[in-house]
């Protein structure tokens, strides 16, 4: 990924430089990297310092004091480790004291477009994929929910019911329902065997924003612009929990297994974790300076990120312990989405896909693709995306009323795509 | 020493004046500044009454007064003040404020640990482990509970219990338990949670200025009926934004048609010419035939006659002869076309004879009187403001027409009356033809028109049916006296009229 050149001194530009490598040996205990080769690393740089200080007029003076007095507490900060070195070769290196570590983002394929769909009439709003992974579902502001199928693309099935745009939807994988909710405070259950919708879940007051459904307990929870989440009895239609604390609207919610079982994010900038027995909320997060509009929650790991227009950050269960920020995405962040293989997506607002890399938080990719022609350049925006069930496809649904589809890009190899990997090197104070 | 001494003292010799002055005092004073509590021993009628008797110490247990050192022990009114509480550690607990109202449990963030990114952790940490399914199962079918006081005495020695769900039995009979009918306000909400990043920046101007909406203008809809000038009323239109591409078969397809008409018109007036010149051929050889068979005739004739006839005569004669004779055939031509089709009159005869309202319904033209260029009469004298005179009764007035049709002039002067001036030289040749026409007699007649005789002048009297010509002479002769007779006339009259209609 190319990036701008970032203009720094050149006393920045090796110290960071010296100190990337170090942080990338330091911890290769397996690898007998002696202590000489960085001394004669420390020895090269600082013989380049005193070059460049003496021909450093005398103003600069001051400047080179402190470049010397970096590279001495560089010294001095690595006999510790050193010694530590020499004491690993004979302990087993996990009891050793775990070292500050730079990993290297794991390298992922980039993902590349291979199919339009189009058939809506307004922006395609939400997507669902079935459990057989055979179709998927998608809601729109043309007030239909249209089926395809999944293989080829092609229009299976379109239902009309809802008023309004409908703006979530989901499949549930113990029953044959499909779930739907729109902006015009419906809740509609549709039973994909006769194509009909059979319940209503009455009791929202305002538009509804996002549905989710347990994946062990037969309830459902949406989330809605008056403020709350509201959890259903799917079977009786009673609204079991009303989840308020949230002070405006509720624009995302996530239903897991574990603790917490409902997690919601709203556009008071808060994400909240509640326990769904009690119906109470378990802990708030108010990292964001932005609404969250999205969360993802990640399929094999204890962990979930959120996203916003500041920026996308990665939290742990089940307490909300925040872990990294990802940032680089500038824009308004409506959707996210997590593989398996850790690739997270973020989709927005002025239709840029960026794919990144979870456990580092590396930018592997941005994607911001042509709009359907026909289309004016502002009307791209990307409202949902998902991976289907074998984690392979990415299907997006967007503002220029079309459904994109992307796949791997099976001919890229890591020479071709390499890793650009340019981490922020934070200045850790002892806390 | 020059100078008299300075009035303000600086702060060093003032300093200095004060260290002179506790010197000299602390040699001196009887009584220390500083009341001291009386030492231990001799506290026995001393009771502490202001903050100073307590020195830097505390409250004196002997003395059995109520004591308030440092205002310590007071009943304070409300303070919502925490008192400082220190965790298991010794540190001091400063989130204790941001956990007023929870549970000790509840999981609050507040310190700025918890807002900085932690180390990425490699993938196979037990942190990042999702808890099993069946972990998770249990928590939820859990049947077995463990209290957290155990004892002898509670759950009479046994460590567990089973739970079972059971449903409540609802009475179906009964009606519904609580109101709910009645509006409460709202509770309070839970305690804020503490705001875990840096306040937001502030908005650039710039920035402020790109999240400007502009108002919107609708090409339908002006609920306040405001007036918009027009280039801002297409200003959204969206029309700039789009060009327009026109596919260039359409060119194409005008050009083939352009070519084909014109094709097809060459086409159509060459067959015309084709068509004209072999009619003209067809004429030709048709006349050619006549003329033969005339001349045949005419030779037949003139060969009866020319036996007796013209030897050496002069070019002269024979020239003026041949002249008269052509002008003799001309006219006798005409006469056999005008007698072989007498129902080709022309136009202007035919329209003579008409009735007025005939015309009007056929349509004919008001017959022109000039040939120069005229003005609709409408066009002039139009003034606007108050000259035009009334103009509220629009309605009413019938203001379609400004002249009557055919105008005031006279009828009569319509009608054509051929004069006796013979040297008009439009008439020269058919003068005799003209004289002998019945222009007043229509060639063809309305089958229900009137037998109409002679018109002597525009309107055409009748015979007088009521004797009224003869009534008014007498009644001019008798000079009105004699009263009986004309009303006896009258009465004659009108049973004349009487019978006159049936």
């Amino acid at each position: 990924l190319l990036q701008d050149v970032q203009k720094h001194s050149v006393h920045t530009l090796v110290f960071r430089s010296l100190k990337r490598t170090h942080d990338m040996f330091v911890s290769d205990h397996a690898k007998s990297v002696s202590m000489n080769c960085i001394g004669i690393i420390l020895v090269f740089y600082k013989s380049i310092f005193h070059s460049i200080g003496v021909a450093l007029t005398a103003d600069t003076t001051m400047h080179r004091n402190p470049s010397e007095g970096g590279i001495h507490s560089m010294a001095l900060a690595l006999p510790p480790s050193q010694s530590l070195l020499e004491g690993g070769g004979t302990r087993n290196s996990t009891l050793a004291r775990k070292a500050p570590t730079m990993p290297k983002p794991q390298w992922h394929p980039p993902w590349k477009l291979f199919r339009v769909i189009s058939g809506h009439l307004g922006w395609v709003r939400s997507i669902a994929v079935e459990p057989g992974n055979q179709w998927f579902v998608t809601g729109s502001a043309d007030r239909t929910i249209k089926i395809w199928d999944l293989a080829s693309g092609k229009l299976k099935l379109s239902l009309t019911g809802h008023i309004s745009t409908v703006r979530g939807v989901a499949v549930s994988n113990r029953s044959p329902y499909l779930f739907s909710c729109g902006e015009d405070k419906q809740v509609k259950c549709w039973d994909l065997e006769y194509n009909k919708v059979i319940r209503h879940y009455h009791g929202h007051l305002s538009a509804v924003y996002d549905i989710d459904l347990h994946p062990t307990i037969d309830v459902l929870v949406t989330c809605s612009r008056d403020a709350t989440a509201r959890v259903w009895d799917i079977r009786t239609k009673a609204n079991v929990h009303t989840l308020t604390g949230h002070t405006n609207t509720v624009a995302t919610v996530r239903c897991q297994a574990a603790e917490p079982q409902v997690i919601t994010g709203s556009h008071d900038s808060t994400i909240r974790l509640w326990d769904l027995i009690a119906g109470k909320t378990r802990a708030t997060l108010t990292n964001h300076k932005k609404s969250v509009r999205t969360l993802a929650l990640h399929p094999r790991q204890y962990t979930f990120a959120s996203g916003s227009a500041d920026n996308i950050k990665q939290w742990m269960f089940p307490d909300g312990n925040f872990i990294q920020n990802l940032s680089g995405h500038n824009a308004i962040i409506n959707t996210l989405a997590v593989n398996s293989d850790g690739v997270l997506v973020s989709g927005a607002d002025n239709g840029t896909i960026h794919l990144w890399d979870w456990r580092t938080g590396y930018n592997f990719q941005r994607i911001h693709a042509a709009v359907q022609p026909g289309s004016l350049d502002s009307e791209s925006g990307i409202f949902a995306c998902m991976f289907d069930n074998s984690e392979s496809r990415l299907i997006t649904a967007e503002a220029d009323k079309t459904i994109k589809v992307y796949k791997e890009d099976d001919t890229a190899t890591e020479e071709t795509h390499p890793v650009n990997w340019k981490p922020e090197i934070l200045k850790r104070k002892r806390f | 020493i020059f100078l008299p001494a300075p009035t303000q003292l600086s702060q060093d010799q003032l300093e200095s004046e004060e260290r002179l002055r506790a010197q000299t005092s602390y040699s001196t004073a009887l009584v220390s500044s500083r009341r001291e509590p009386p030492p231990y021993g001799h506290r026995k009628a001393w009771v502490p009454r202001s903050l100073e008797d307590f020195g830097d110490g505390g409250a004196f247990p002997e003395i059995h007064v109520a004591q308030f050192p440092l205002e310590m022990g007071r009943k304070k009114k409300t303070s919502n003040a925490l008192a400082v509480q220190v965790d298991a550690e010794g540190k001091i607990k400063y989130d204790a404020i941001a956990r007023q109202g929870q549970g000790k449990d509840k999981v609050i963030f507040s310190k700025y640990t918890d807002l900085l990114p932690k180390e990425v952790l490699n993938e196979d940490t037990p942190e990042l482990q999702k808890p099993d399914e069946e972990a998770v199962k249990e928590v939820i079918t859990r049947r077995v509970y463990t209290p957290s006081q155990q004892g002898v005495a509670f759950n009479s020695g046994a460590k567990q219990r089973v739970i079972r769900m059971v449903e409540m039995q609802k009475d179906p009979m009964e009606p519904p338990r609580f109101k709910i009918n009645k509006k409460i306000p709202r509770g309070p909400p839970s305690p804020p949670a503490p705001v875990m990043h840096s306040p937001s920046r502030k908005m650039t101007v710039k920035e402020q200025q790109e999240w400007k909406i502009p108002p919107c203008i609708s090409n339908w809809k002006n609920a306040k009926g405001y007036t918009i000038p027009l280039d801002k009323r297409l200003a959204a239109d969206g029309r700039g934004l789009q060009t327009v591409h026109i596919n260039e078969n359409f060119a194409k397809l005008a050009e083939a048609l352009y070519i084909a008409d014109r094709k097809a018109r060459e086409a159509v007036e060459m067959r015309a010419q084709v068509e004209k010149k072999m009619a003209q051929k067809e004429k030709e050889k048709k006349e050619e035939k006549l003329r033969e068979l005339a001349q045949m005739a005419r030779d037949r004739r003139a060969g009866i006659k020319s036996h007796g006839d013209k030897g050496g005569e002069d070019t002269e004669v024979r020239e003026r002869d041949e002249i008269r004779h052509d002008r003799r055939k001309e006219r006798q031509h005409d006469r056999n076309i005008s007698r072989a089709a007498p129902d080709k009159r022309s136009k202007l005869q035919r329209d003579q004879d008409r009735d007025i309202s005939e015309l009007i319904a056929l349509g004919v033209p008001n017959p022109r009187s000039a040939s120069e260029a005229q003005y609709d009469q409408r066009l002039f004298n139009q003034s606007k403001g108050m000259d035009s005179g009334f103009a509220g009764g629009e309605d009413e007035t019938y203001n379609v027409y400004d002249q009557p049709f055919r105008g005031s002039r006279d009828m009569a002067s319509n009608i054509y009356r051929p004069s006796k001036n013979i040297e008009k030289d439009t008439y020269t040749d058919d003068f005799d033809t003209l004289m002998q026409n019945n222009r007043f007699v229509p060639d063809k007649e309305f089958s229900g028109a009137d037998h109409g005789q002679r018109r002597e002048g525009p309107v055409q009297f009748e015979e007088d049916p009521f004797g009224l010509d003869k009534f008014l002479e007498e009644a001019k002769q008798h000079g009105g006296s004699k009263r009986p007779s004309t009303s006896s006339r009258s009465k004659d009259d009108y049973h004349d009229k009487k019978r006159r209609k049936e």
